[in-house]
């Protein structure tokens, strides 16, 4: 190599930007996420009645591992997360795949699908209690009128978390819509003129362009909604409160109810075994996701 | 095998005429160029013969068959795209194969084709890799594959070649013109550029603005254009204009001057002139030499030395611009008086609406 080769070589490295202007971030991310990440390590080794903490080791752990209905809700937290992402893809999907054909009111349908992503969560929650209410809910109502019993939609323990799930589809949907939206008008046309030409049927235009081409946008809107699945806590809380029962419990709502019975230790034992639950799941599915494919 | 018929095809999107009612006949096996200027409508046209846009009027035969609302799939043509249109995702093998595939093409039969189609185009050790993998060329010819695989009667290249590099351009091009040779399947090519059309056409259509300006052989089109739009975009670099005014009308020939050039009989129809009209004089830069009588005469402007040729910019007395390709290397100042000589039987005269005042052919 000549000696005129070495610079240019260092010269390709260097970064557009000097190297303090990451500074504001370093910082921001310190003290709002590091330093209390740091933080609630500590207290979940720790007795903590908020003015004074005492080291206990891994107490809080394996107290925390002990609570009786700990294993229904971490089984209720990936239940949960898996129906919503899966829901959340495959109707986003579909209303994506229909709001950018040729059909009316489309831009009018694109915000009235997206309104709910804008609303309060509690709200939302609140509402669909009083829909869902097993006699005087407006859904049973409606079903009545065509001869149908309606199930106790939020008092079936069977049914509970699944009812919370349908809801938090209903008002999450309409954000995987608008990144499906954007991945789909993202296709060059001619892919589908070239599959046109080779004479593919709508189905086919659907399994052998849009599905695969489509697939950055699959892969945030699972990536999204799962990590959003696995942390729920609002909604729950606003429709069964974890009930009946324990039925409709997850990690989250199970930290809460210790957080509000002042076992704060336990409770950040509780945030640090979901942090992990959440990275063991989420790593290794965006691994997958974003896997390479070839081209780019 | 199959030629095509166009009857009065008209294109419109809304209000805005694009296609104003084309004509053309195509014969089977023939080597069709569509060449025009941006947004003249090449493209448009030849989506409409896919099937890709809907023909607004006129009918569109292909063979004998009217095709206006046939299926692109059932046209029997295939089209190779400007931005090549491969599938990231499916590997070249797939990528050839997939319209048979959608076709239920037995898999066997399939294989053999696919690997045919990638003797054919030298690509064999392609077929395993994806689309990003391959090199710009590399990707037109899997492009060019997948349109073979189908043993269409008719291809359709929209500007296929203008994202390749020039040397490679010219390899492709010469690909393409023996792939013709070798299938002798009927090809309709769109491009902008003339050397392109002038090299691979036996027919080229010249388009402006929606309207057919002519349709002849390269040749025709070169030594006989039409129209002052033909002559201006058939040839490079372009035909030079100047107006003059008529001095005389000899028979078969017609005597103009101005200040910028000085008598020149021009072999011309002179059906319709009188003396005093002012007419359009056309000459090819090739066509002027140096000689110290000429006719013409101008100021060097720029010279551009290229070794075996000499490109000069002369501007004329009225202001006009000019260029003359002079063989050999001239050693010409900037801003010295030049006198060129042109050679009348190679010079057009058009009249004020732009038609060619061709002489008939001897
Ligand atoms: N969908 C459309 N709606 C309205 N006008 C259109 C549409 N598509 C094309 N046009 C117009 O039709 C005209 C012809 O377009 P076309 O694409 O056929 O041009 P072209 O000759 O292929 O040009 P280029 O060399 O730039 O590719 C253009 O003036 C363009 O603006
Ligand atoms: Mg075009």
């Amino acid at each position: 190599m000549t000696a005129a080769a070495a610079p240019a070589l260092k010269m390709q490295r260097r970064s557009l930007y000097p190297g303090w202007f990451y500074l504001p971030a370093a910082v921001v991310y310190s003290v709002l996420f590091l330093a209390p990440t740091f933080a609630s390590l500590y207290f979940s080794l720790t007795r903590w009645t908020l003015f004074d903490a005492t080291f206990i080791g891994f107490d809080n752990f394996a107290q925390f591992f002990r609570e009786p209905f700990l294993i229904q809700g971490l089984v209720n937290t990936v239940i949960y997360a898996v129906v919503t992402s899966g829901l959340k893809v495959v109707i986003g999907m579909a209303l994506a795949v229909m709001l950018t054909s040729q059909i009316m009111a489309r831009g009018y349908l694109r915000s009235v699908i997206f309104f709910p992503v804008l609303v309060s969560t509690i709200g939302v929650g609140m509402t669909f209690t009083v829909l869902m209410h097993p006699t005087q809910g407006m859904i049973n109502q409606a079903l009545a009128l065509f001869g149908i019993a309606g199930p106790g939609w939020l008092v079936d323990p069977k049914l509970a978390l699944f009812s919370v799930a349908l809801v938090d589809v209903w008002k999450g949907v309409g954000l995987a819509t608008v990144i499906y939206i954007a991945g789909l008008v993202a296709i060059p046309k001619d892919y589908y003129e070239a599959a046109r030409i080779d004479g593919a049927t709508r189905l086919q235009n659907f399994i052998y362009v849009t599905l695969p081409l489509s697939r950055p946008a699959t892969a945030t809107v699972i990536t999204l909604s799962f990590i959003g699945g696995l942390r729920t806590f609002d909604l729950i809380w606003a429709m069964t409160k974890g009930g009946p029962g324990f039925a409709s419990d997850t990690v989250a709502s199970v930290i809460y109810k210790q957080y509000q019975a002042g076992f704060y230790g336990l409770s950040t034992a509780g945030n640090v075994v979901l942090f992990i639950l959440i990275a063991v799941l989420v790593v290794p599915l965006t691994m997958f996701l974003n896997r390479k494919q070839g081209h780019e | 095998m199959a030629g095509l018929e166009l009857k009065n095809i008209q294109k419109t999107y809304g209000k805005v005429e694009v296609i104003k009612g084309v004509d053309l006949d195509i014969e089977d096996g023939e080597f069709v160029v569509f060449v025009g200027p941006s947004g003249c409508g090449k493209s448009t046209l030849l989506r409409m013969i896919a099937g890709l846009e809907d023909i607004t009027g006129g009918e569109l035969y292909i063979g004998d068959k009217l095709c206006n609302d046939v299926e692109p799939r059932d046209r029997s043509i295939a089209m190779v795209f400007q931005s090549y249109a491969l599938y990231p995702h499916m590997t070249v093998y797939d990528n050839v194969g997939f319209g048979l595939k959608l076709a239920k093409t037995p898999k066997d039969v399939r294989d053999q084709k696919i690997r045919e189609a990638a003797r054919i185009l030298k690509m064999e050790h392609l077929l395993d890799r994806k689309p990003g993998q391959l090199s710009g060329g590399q990707r037109q010819r899997v492009a060019i594959g997948r349109a073979i695989v189908r043993q269409p009667e008719v291809f359709l290249f929209d500007e296929p070649l203008s994202n390749l590099d020039a040397a490679l351009r010219v390899d492709t091009r010469m690909e393409i013109a023996k792939l013709h040779a070798d299938l002798g399947a009927t090809m309709i090519y769109v491009t902008h550029d003339q050397v392109e059309a002038m090299t691979l056409a036996d027919k080229i259509v010249v388009l402006d603005a929606g309207v057919v300006q002519q349709v002849g052989s390269p040749i025709e089109l070169y030594q006989r254009p039409q129209n002052r739009f033909v002559a201006g975009f058939i040839g490079s670099p372009k035909m030079n204009f100047v107006e003059v005014a008529v001095e005389a009308i000899g028979p078969d020939a017609i005597t103009v001057g101005s200040k910028d050039v000085a008598s020149l009989r021009v072999p011309a129809a002179t059906a319709g002139i009188s003396v005093g009209d002012t007419l359009t004089l056309g000459i090819r830069p090739h066509d002027l030499s140096p000689a110290n009588t000429g006719a013409i005469v101008g100021r060097v402007a720029i010279v551009e030395r290229l070794g075996n040729e000499t490109i000069v910019n002369i501007e004329l007395a009225s202001g006009t611009a000019w260029l003359a390709v002079l063989d050999g290397d001239q050693a010409l100042r900037i801003g010295e008086s030049l006198a060129l000589a042109a050679e009348p039987a190679k010079a057009i005269l058009f009249d004020a609406a732009g038609k060619a005042l061709l002489p008939t052919p001897a």
